[in-house]
C-alpha cells in the first residue's frame, strides 16, 4: 500500500465529511486536533507520507491486509466475520454506581486485566458533560468512569498515540469497529516498521451508529441541562428512542429526530461488530442485563478465559436465534454500507485516484449481490 | 534639550523636514499643538510634547482626528495659535469638523499639517489630503524642501490670521522624513493669552459666536476669502520659477516633485529647454502667475505624485485663458507620461521628459540592468513582512487562528490598523480578513453579526489595538452591543500606540507632555457597555486559547477577549528578556519529526532558524526577545525556556 500525506488527507476525509473523529491522526504531530467532536486540521503540513493516512480507518483501508494481521485469513465478508466463540456475558459483581451498559461485560474485563497486571494501561472513553473524552486508565478502579455508551464520536485514538509514546507496552483498548479498525492499521503499520505491537487486546463495541457530537449537544440542550445528564441508552426495538436519564429530569427522544445527528460517514462503514478485534462486545437483545460477547482471537479468548476463571465474568452459551439475528443486522450494514461506497466509486479503485476501501473482488461482489 | 529650542536664529541645523515643520511653528508662537500618531507626520507633535513645558505650549494626542482638530480649533477661537497634525486618512476622519470650520472661520492662526503617504510606504491607502482643501474650500500650500518646510510653516499662521480661516499645509514621506540642512529664524517673545469672545455681533468674525449659520452668507464668505488668498498667493515668494523665459517645456511642480524634477533636467542637460514652475501655494492657483508661464511654452509636463490635482485644477484654469495663450500640449497623467500612483522618483521624471525633448538617456546599460534583475531575483533572500522577535501579535494570531480552526465553523475575523494589519499577511497566519479604516473591523463585524438571520453561521470576530480602540472603535462597539450583534472583539493591547512609536493613549496614565493623565479602562468601558469581557496574556497559548473557545462556545451577543502584554519594542520591553530559550538538539529531530517544521515554517518569528547543515532548528541568541512562546509550539518539547535573569 502506497504512503499519503496530510494534504491527501484533508481532502479525501475531512473535505468530503467522511471523517468520524476516531482520534488516530491526533497526537501524532502538531497539525490535527479533536475539539467537540470535530477534527481541525490546524495548518497545511508538507509532508508526503504520513502516519495520519496510514492510520485512518476512512480511506486506503485494506480489508484483507487487516484480516490477516488479526486473524491470519482473508477478509470474510459475510455474518459477524471471523470468531473463535460467542456467548452471552456480564460482570459477576456488577458496579452500581456505573453507568454500564446492558451486563458490564467491558468493564469488568478491562478492570480484571489491569488488576492481574496483563495490561499496563487501558484506553477508554470517558466522559465531560455528556462530551466523551479519551483516557489512559492504569488503575482499576478509574474503569467504571468510563463505562456506559457515549453515543457521540470519540477521539479516543488519540489517547493511545499519546499511551504509546508515554511507553506503555502492553494496552488495552476499547472502541467502536472504525477506531479498532484504525488501531489494527496503527498495528500493522508498527510492526512492519520493526517495533512490538503495544497493543496487548483490542475490545470492539457493536456500533450501527455513531452521533455528531455538537449535533447531539444541540439536541440534548434544546430539552435538558446537559452537564445534568447521567446516561443515555437506545433500548432495542421497537422501543425507537433513545432514553436520556439525568439528576432532575429524563427524556425519551424519538430516534427519527436522532437520526439527523448521525454523521454522512456512519453509512459507509460496513462493520456493526468490530471484526477486527480480539474480543466484541454489544448488547443482548432480549436479555437486558446481558451482553453479546464475540471471541475473535487466541488472545481474546485467553484473555475472557482468565477473566472467567478469576471470577469476574458470568458467561452462557448464546441463544442461536439471537446469534442469527446479529449475523443478519451486520451482513445487512455491511451490504448497504459497500453498496453505496460502490455507488460513489468509492472501493478498489486503481491508478491515482484514491479507495476509501480495498478487498478482495469475488468477497465483494458476494457482498453486493446479497 | 532640543534643537526646536536652542537652536539660534540665522544659524543652519541638519533636521527631518517634521522637526522643521516643528520649529517653524515655534517661530510663529503657536500656543496649541494636537495630533493622532500616523506615520510619517507623528514626529512633528512628539517632539513639540518634548519642549511643551519648557516652551509654555500645550501638545496633546488626541483621541482621533476630528477631536485633534476640535481642541486645535478651541485654541483659535480663543486667539491662540495651533498647529493639528495628522496622516492623509487622518483628514478623512477631520473632515466633517474642517468642513464646518471653512465655513465658520477661525481666529488665532491655524495650520492642519496632514502628511501624505505615496506610494503606501507606511500606510494601506494612498489617500491624498489635497482634495479635501478645494473640497473644503480653504487654502492649501506644499513646501517644496525643507527650508520651505519652516518657512511656510510659520507663514501659514499668518496667511491663516489674514485670511480668517485654517490653512493646509501638506506634506508627504520624503519631505517629514528626509532630512536637510535648514537655516532657523528668531523665536517669538511674550505668549498669547486665551479668551473666547461670543457676545459681539452675530457675524462678527472676532468677537461673535463661532457658527456656520446663516449659511448663505458665511458660505460667501468662505469664498471671498478664497479669492483673496488666490491674490496674496500671485506674489508668493514659495511660487518659483527656474529656467529660460521661452522654455520648450514647462514642468509644473510642487512638494517632493520639485526635487525630482530639478535632478531631471540636470541630469539630461536641460536647462537651456526645460523651465521648472514650483508652486508652493497649490489651492486656490495663482491664475495670473500661471497664465504668463503658460504663455510662454508649448508643452506643459505635470509633476506630482497620485492624482492629477495641479494637473485637472491647471487645466481648467488655462482652459479659462487659451484665447490668450495660444493652444498647449499638456503631458502627465491624463496622456500616461506620468503615473497615477505610487511615488515619483528621478529616474520617473527623466524617462517623462526624455521622450517629450526625444533626448536619449539611458540610466545603466540594458544589459547590465538585465543581468542585475536576473541576479538580484535568483539570490536576493526573500523577507518577509513579519512581527518582530517577541512580538504579542504573533501568540495572538496563533491563538486566534487556532480557536477557529478547532471551531470549525468557518469563522473569520475583521481586521483593523496597527501592526496588527499584518495578521492577513502569513506572519498573522492568514487570520485577517477583511482590512479598511480605523474602527471598521468592529463596525463590518456589527453587520456580520447580525447576518445569522440570513442563514450565516460563521462566527465573527473582530481585532483591534488599544488606541484604535479609543480612536474608531467605541462607536461601533455602542452599534454592535445595542443591537446585539454576536461577535468576539479581540483587543490586542500592547500597551500604546506602538506602531506608529508608543505614543500616548486615553488608556495610559501619561499624556504627550509625560504628564500624568487619567487611563482609562478598556474592559470596563466594554463591560459598560454589557459585553462580556475576558482577559487573558497571549503568551500563554494553552490558557488564552482555553478561555477565548470557552467564550466562542458559551457567550452569546457582543464578547470582548482582551489580550494582554506590552509589544516587545516597547519602552518598558525592549532589551529585556522574560525568557532564556534554546533549542535541545538532543529533542529536536528535525525532518525526522512529524512536525514538518512547524517553528521555523508555520509560526515564523525571525529568531527561529532552520539550521540547514544540522539539519534541525536552533534559535538565534542575538534575535529572540525571550517571550518564551516558542516553547509552547515545539509539541516534542524540543524548544527549552529558562526564566532569564532580569537586568
Amino acid at each position: 500500500m502506497k504512503d499519503f500525506g496530510p494534504a491527501r488527507l484533508a481532502e479525501e476525509v475531512l473535505a468530503r465529511g467522511l471523517c468520524i473523529n476516531c482520534g488516530a491522526c491526533v497526537s501524532l504531530c502538531p497539525y490535527f486536533r479533536s475539539h467537540r467532536g470535530r477534527i481541525a486540521m490546524m495548518f497545511p503540513c508538507e509532508r508526503e507520507s504520513g502516519r495520519c493516512h496510514a492510520y485512518c480507518p476512512k480511506t486506503e483501508v485494506d480489508l484483507e491486509a487487516a484480516s490477516r494481521f488479526v486473524h491470519g485469513t482473508g477478509y470474510p465478508g459475510h455474518g459477524i466475520g471471523q470468531y473463535r466463540e460467542i456467548a452471552a456475558s456480564r460482570a459477576a459483581a456488577p458496579n452500581e454506581d456505573s453507568p454500564v451498559q446492558s451486563g458490564g461485560t467491558v468493564t469488568a474485563l478491562i478492570a480484571g486485566m489491569l488488576e492481574a497486571g496483563a495490561i499496563d494501561a487501558a484506553v477508554l472513553t470517558g466522559r465531560d458533560g455528556i462530551l466523551p473524552v479519551p483516557a489512559i486508565i492504569t488503575d482499576p478502579a478509574g474503569v467504571r468512569f468510563c463505562g456506559g455508551s457515549k453515543y457521540a464520536a470519540s477521539p479516543t485514538l488519540s489517547a493511545l498515540n499519546r499511551a504509546i509514546t508515554e511507553g506503555y507496552s502492553k494496552i488495552a483498548l476499547v472502541g467502536t469497529p472504525c477506531q479498532i479498525l484504525a488501531a489494527t492499521q496503527m498495528r500493522i503499520r508498527l510492526t512492519e516498521q520493526g517495533h512490538p505491537d503495544p497493543v496487548a487486546l483490542t475490545v470492539g463495541l457493536f456500533c450501527t451508529w455513531a452521533l455528531d457530537y455538537r449535533k447531539m449537544e444541540k439536541i440534548l440542550a434544546a430539552r435538558t441541562d446537559i452537564n445534568s445528564i447521567i446516561s443515555m441508552d437506545i433500548p432495542p426495538p421497537p422501543a425507537a428512542v433513545m432514553e436520556v436519564r439525568g439528576i432532575r429530569d429524563s427524556h425519551r427522544i424519538p430516534l427519527e429526530e436522532i437520526r439527523g445527528a448521525i454523521p454522512e460517514s456512519c453509512g459507509y462503514c460496513a462493520d456493526m461488530t468490530a471484526e477486527f478485534a480480539d474480543i466484541s462486545v454489544g448488547a443482548l437483545e432480549g436479555s437486558p442485563g446481558k451482553n453479546s460477547m464475540v471471541i475473535r482471537t487466541i488472545r481474546g479468548a485467553d484473555s475472557a478465559a482468565s477473566m472467567i476463571q478469576k471470577g469476574r465474568l458470568l458467561t452462557e452459551p448464546y441463544p442461536e436465534g439471537s446469534l442469527r439475528a446479529l449475523a443478519e443486522a451486520s451482513s445487512g450494514k455491511r451490504t448497504r454500507a459497500l453498496s453505496r461506497a460502490d455507488a460513489a466509486g468509492m472501493l478498489n479503485n486503481t491508478g491515482e485516484s484514491g479507495s476509501y476501501l480495498r478487498l478482495n473482488a469475488g468477497t465483494l461482489a458476494g457482498i453486493l449481490a446479497r | 534639550m532640543s534643537v526646536l529650542t536652542n537652536g539660534k536664529s540665522g544659524e543652519e541645523y541638519l533636521v527631518m523636514g517634521n522637526d522643521a515643520i516643528a520649529r517653524g511653528a515655534l517661530e510663529a508662537g503657536v500656543s496649541v499643538a494636537a495630533g493622532y500618531p500616523g506615520t510619517p507626520s507623528s514626529e512633528i507633535i512628539e517632539n513639540l510634547a518634548r519642549i511643551a513645558p519648557d516652551a509654555g505650549l500645550y501638545v496633546e494626542w488626541s483621541v482621533n482626528e476630528k477631536v485633534a482638530l476640535e481642541v486645535a480649533a478651541a485654541a483659535s477661537f480663543a486667539g491662540l495659535r495651533s498647529i493639528c497634525t495628522m496622516k492623509q486618512n487622518g483628514v478623512n476622519v477631520a473632515s466633517d469638523f474642517l468642513l464646518h470650520l471653512g465655513i465658520s472661520g477661525t481666529r488665532g492662526g491655524m495650520v492642519i499639517v496632514p502628511c501624505d503617504d505615496p506610494g503606501a510606504l507606511s500606510s494601506i491607502n494612498e489617500g491624498e489630503s489635497r482634495h479635501f482643501a478645494r473640497l473644503l474650500e480653504i487654502p492649501l500650500i506644499e513646501p517644496g524642501d525643507f527650508q520651505e518646510a519652516l518657512e511656510m510653516t510659520r507663514w501659514a499662521f499668518d496667511l491663516s490670521e489674514e485670511l480668517r480661516m485654517p490653512v493646509m499645509m501638506r506634506s508627504v514621506t520624503r519631505l517629514s522624513h528626509a532630512s536637510g540642512n535648514v537655516r532657523f529664524g528668531p523665536l517669538p517673545g511674550a505668549a498669547r493669552s486665551a479668551r473666547f469672545e461670543y457676545d459681539g455681533p452675530f457675524l462678527d468674525p472676532l468677537t461673535g459666536p463661532m457658527v456656520t449659520m446663516p449659511v448663505p452668507v458665511r458660505h460667501k464668505n468662505q469664498q471671498e476669502k478664497i479669492r483673496k488668498a488666490e491674490a496674496i498667493f500671485e506674489t508668493s515668494p514659495f511660487n518659483t520659477y527656474e529656467g529660460p523665459e521661452q522654455p520648450e517645456v514647462l514642468i509644473i511642480t510642487c512638494s517632493a516633485c520639485s526635487l525630482y524634477s530639478r535632478e531631471a533636467v540636470k541630469e539630461l542637460g536641460l536647462g537651456e529647454r526645460a523651465g521648472i514652475l514650483k508652486l508652493g501655494t497649490t489651492w486656490p492657483l495663482p491664475k495670473k502667475l500661471l497664465k504668463s508661464r503658460l504663455a510662454a511654452a508649448e508643452k506643459i509636463l505635470f509633476v506630482e505624485e497620485v492624482l492629477p490635482f495641479l494637473e485637472e485644477n491647471v487645466m481648467a484654469a488655462a482652459a479659462g485663458f487659451m484665447g490668450e495663450t495660444g493652444l498647449k500640449r499638456f503631458y502627465g497623467k491624463a496622456d500616461g507620461t506620468i503615473p497615477e500612483s505610487g511615488e515619483l522618483n528621478p529616474d520617473i521624471v527623466i524617462a517623462a521628459l526624455a521622450k517629450i525633448t526625444g533626448t536619449q538617456y539611458e540610466p545603466v546599460a540594458h544589459e547590465y540592468a538585465r543581468t542585475a534583475q536576473e541576479i538580484a531575483s535568483k539570490h536576493a533572500t526573500v523577507r518577509d513582512l513579519t512581527f518582530c522577535p517577541g512580538c504579542p501579535h504573533r501568540a495572538s494570531f496563533w491563538i486566534i487562528h487556532n480557536v477557529l480552526e478547532l471551531d470549525n465553523r468557518k469563522g473569520f475575523v475583521c481586521g483593523d490598523i496597527g501592526c496588527y494589519t499584518l495578521g492577513l499577511l502569513p506572519c498573522g497566519f492568514g487570520t485577517l480578513k477583511t482590512s479598511h479604516s480605523m474602527g471598521s473591523g468592529t463596525g463590518l463585524a456589527s453587520g456580520f453579526g447580525q447576518l445569522r438571520r440570513f442563514g450565516m453561521e460563521q462566527p465573527v470576530l473582530t481585532v483591534s489595538g488599544d488606541s484604535t480602540f479609543f480612536h474608531a472603535v467605541i462607536p461601533a462597539m455602542v452599534n454592535a452591543a445595542h443591537h446585539g450583534s454576536d461577535i468576539i472583539l479581540a483587543l490586542l493591547d500592547n500597551a500604546g500606540t506602538a506602531m506608529t512609536g508608543f505614543q500616548s493613549h486615553p488608556g495610559m496614565p501619561v499624556n504627550a507632555q509625560g504628564e500624568g493623565a487619567v487611563p482609562l479602562d478598556i474592559s470596563e468601558i466594554c463591560r459598560s457597555l454589557g459585553a462580556a469581557v475576558e482577559t487573558s496574556d497571549p503568551f500563554d497559548l494553552e490558557g488564552t486559547e482555553r478561555k477565548f473557545l470557552a467564550l466562542l462556545e458559551r457567550g452569546k451577543g457582543t464578547r470582548v477577549m482582551v489580550l494582554k502584554q506590552p509589544c516587545a519594542l516597547s519602552p518598558e520591553r525592549k532589551g529585556k528578556k522574560l525568557y532564556e530559550v534554546r533549542v535541545d538538539p538532543a529533542k529536536c529531530l528535525g525532518d525526522d519529526c512529524g512536525c514538518g517544521r512547524i517553528c521555523t515554517r508555520v509560526f515564523r518569528c525571525p529568531a527561529l532558524v532552520w539550521d540547514r547543515d544540522a539539519g534541525r532548528a536552533r534559535v538565534d541568541e542575538v534575535l529572540c526577545a525571550g517571550c518564551g512562546v516558542c516553547s509552547s509550539v515545539c509539541t516534542n518539547g524540543a524548544i527549552l525556556r529558562e526564566e532569564a535573569a532580569q537586568k
